[in-house]
């Protein structure tokens, strides 16, 4: 069956409906079928206790008739085996089926008197004695050597003999067992039909439903423009698809009101930082003198700490949005750990601090490399920053399932417990930080429009430890 | 050098014709995308200026129109955009640069004369650099300063080298993590200033005249002079 293919939730929704629906059914049909069995079984035992009436009371006339002479027995006894020809419900492909018939007549003391049938009558007559059989109202009788019980008419006639036909059960218990037989096959393919038709149906309409769950994560995280497959037919799932391309189209929009919104704030801020910027340098070189430089100097300082921050504030607000727009390529995590750690490290060793990588070689995810760089970039800024004491840092680097894990780990004090949980969020820095609290938010912020994660944590063993993660591909 | 310059913001297009002017392009203005059509074929330009963000057209659909007229001379992009735009990287691919707002001046120049280099290649590339009495060997990656030869990491050479391509002219901090380390990003730490602090360790020893000027607000400078 091809359900391998699904996804195991949806199988198995199909799997549950399917189950449940054709337990009912099946429960259903087998309630039908047991009454049609109980129905055919009384009509099949009404018509042999008919024919067993009939034919016992014709014994019992021609008995009556016959002259009690030497010829009696002989013309009885022909008649009885005449009548047990006329077996309702008889296999014919059975040729011994002498034994499912007996005729047996009593004496006015109860002895056996005339038998017909296969094999001795006495165990017979024991067992008529034994059961007490009424006349005109057949029953069952067992007999010793027989599984199957022997129906059993009988007539008392005049001269206080009585007559006893039996018909063993057998034919009757045989014809009632085929039909079971068939109407077991006949409910289990039904049963199984109907099964069948209900797992195609809800797993072609829990495809659909898959297919739209699929095209709604796929465009969740890379493409709004995209919209979830619709169909013609008017059904609930298509309802759904559609509603939810309304609720995409609203998102998209909203998306794009929010990106306009950052670009024009960034467009109107950035013009007129362009023009004082360079205002301020053309008007440098008319001061030769270093103090008098100094003011326009450090307001081109001020203007660049101002503008870093501008971008670096609507980054991590498009970020929180989820609106950060990527623009994927491959990107090998060693290689730009490597040149982050060159451009680093004599920082690093300038306070004193040990940077060591543990990487398996290249490791390529589908990322935006600008904002990777920038991520790394804070992280490492961070690092120097906020580690006064710690002395060596460690970065590993490795896969893990579908995604590259990169752990930074010191051995400095750790972070603030005060600040811990709220570390990614905007503005939140240590005591001693000097930055604009958005470097590790900024993180956060790259790290999520990549569908990864940032975790930080204190070691145990002391130090901080930040983990983050990003997926290999965007899918 | 004729240079066309498209910018709307008269504050920024009057800043930048005057520093324009004074490194010695020859610089024509215009403050829409209409204008600069017109000029453009008219008369050839060297290289080419253009703001993304122009009152009638998109900056892009702009180089776009020129290049499909016939006017293949590079061009500068000028971008206060947040992202990057698929299309800048692609023209950026296809020989052209891009630089976002505010931008120092020096980096300006220095993408333009990139630019200029990259559309007329010399005929041979020097394996020597010299700058006064400092020495680089490119094929050797070896440098010596007064003849002594100094003990520079791979990475201390590629700096040594980019500020000796670039003696006497301002190289920003930006510049030198774009030029050496391939990243733009703005660090908020000192990372680059304690590269150039080590380098000038090695480079200007005791007695000798310090090459390495920091110029505060701006970037580096090596002497030429």
């Amino acid at each position: 069956m091809s359900s391998r293919t699904g996804s195991p939730k949806l199988r198995s929704a199909a799997w549950r409906i399917s189950l449940w629906a054709t337990l009912a059914f099946a429960c259903g049909t087998l309630l039908v079928f047991l009454f049609l069995h109980r129905f055919v079984a009384s009509d099949i035992q009404r018509r042999s206790d008919a024919w067993l009436s009939g034919e016992v009371e014709v014994l019992g006339d021609v008995a009556e008739r016959t002259p009690k002479d030497a010829l009696y027995d002989r013309v009885v006894g022909e008649v009885a085996e005449l009548a047990e020809k006329e077996v309702p419900n008889k296999d014919l492909s059975e040729s011994s089926s002498n034994d499912s018939v007996f005729f047996l007549q009593t004496g006015a003391d109860a002895s056996l008197k005339l038998w017909v049938g296969a094999g001795r009558g006495e165990p017979y007559l024991q067992a008529i004695q034994a059961a007490r059989i009424f006349p005109d109202q057949p029953s069952d009788l067992h007999v010793r050597g027989f599984a199957i019980p022997f129906r059993v008419a009988s007539i008392r006639i005049d001269d206080g003999s009585s007559i006893y036909l039996g018909l063993s059960e057998r034919d009757e218990s045989r014809v009632l067992r085929n039909l079971s037989i068939r109407f077991f096959l006949f409910w289990l393919l039904l049963v199984l039909f109907g099964f069948a038709i209900v797992f195609f149906t809800t797993r072609r309409m829990l495809t659909h439903v898959r297919e739209i769950t699929e095209a709604a994560s796929r465009i969740g995280h890379s493409d709004l423009t995209a919209r979830v497959p619709t169909t013609k037919r008017n059904d609930e799932v298509s309802h759904l698809a559609l509603t939810l391309n309304r609720m995409l189209d609203r998102i998209e929009s909203s998306m794009h009101q929010l990106h306009t919104i950052t670009d024009s704030l960034a467009h109107d801020l950035r013009s007129p930082l362009t023009a004082i910027r360079g205002k301020l340098e053309i008007s440098l070189p008319a001061f030769p003198q270093a103090e008098k430089a100094e003011p326009i100097v450090s307001a081109i300082e001020e203007l660049d700490r101002l503008t870093d921050f501008l971008n670096k504030s609507l980054d991590v607000a498009e970020a929180k949005a989820d609106a950060l727009r990527l623009n994927r390529v491959p990107v090998d995590l060693d290689e730009l750990l490597k040149i982050m750690i060159d451009l680093y490290e004599p920082s690093m060793s300038e306070k004193g601090l040990q940077v060591s990588l543990h990487s398996a070689g290249p490791l390529i995810v589908e990322a935006d490399a600008a904002l990777l760089h920038r991520m790394i970039a804070n992280l490492f800024d961070n690092e120097l920053k906020h580690s006064p004491s710690a002395r060596s840092t460690s970065l590993r680097l490795r896969v893990e399932g579908q995604s590259a894990l990169f752990v930074l780990e010191d051995d400095g004090p750790g972070f603030d417990p005060e600040v811990l949980p709220h570390l990614f969020e905007r503005r939140v820095k240590g005591r001693e930080s000097n930055g604009h609290g958005l470097g590790l938010a900024f993180v956060d912020a790259v790290a999520r429009a990549h569908r990864g994660t940032v975790t930080a944590s204190n070691r145990e063993e002391g130090g901080a430890r930040i983990t983050v993660t990003i997926p290999l591909n965007s899918l | 050098m004729r240079l066309l310059l498209v910018e709307d913001e008269i504050d920024i297009q009057s800043f930048l014709r005057t520093s324009l002017e004074e490194a010695g392009y020859q610089v024509e203005a215009a403050t829409d995308g209409k204008t600069a059509e017109r000029l453009a074929v008219d008369c050839p330009f060297d290289i080419l200026i253009v703001d993304l963000g122009l009152p009638d057209q998109d900056g892009i659909s702009l180089i776009l129109k020129l290049r499909q007229i016939g006017v293949h001379a590079p061009v500068l992009i000028l971008s206060a955009r947040r992202s990057v735009d698929e299309r800048v990287l692609g023209l950026e691919q296809g020989g052209d640069d891009y630089l976002t707002k505010p931008f120092a001046l020096a980096e300006l120049l220095a993408r333009l004369r990139n630019l200029l280099k990259r559309n007329n290649p010399p005929g041979s590339e020097a394996t020597k650099l010299r700058v006064l009495d400092l020495e680089l060997d490119l094929l050797r990656r070896e440098a010596t300063r007064a003849g002594e030869t100094l003990q520079l990491t791979p990475q201390e050479f590629v700096l040594l080298e980019y500020l000796c391509r670039n003696a006497g002219r301002v190289v920003t901090r930006s510049m030198i993590l774009d030029k050496v380390w391939g990243m733009r990003i703005q660090p908020d730490t000192n990372v680059v200033d304690v590269h150039i602090y080590r380098l000038r360790g090695k480079v200007d020893g005791p007695g000798q005249q310090p090459l390495i000027r920091t110029l505060r607000g701006m970037g580096y400078v090596l002497k030429d002079r």
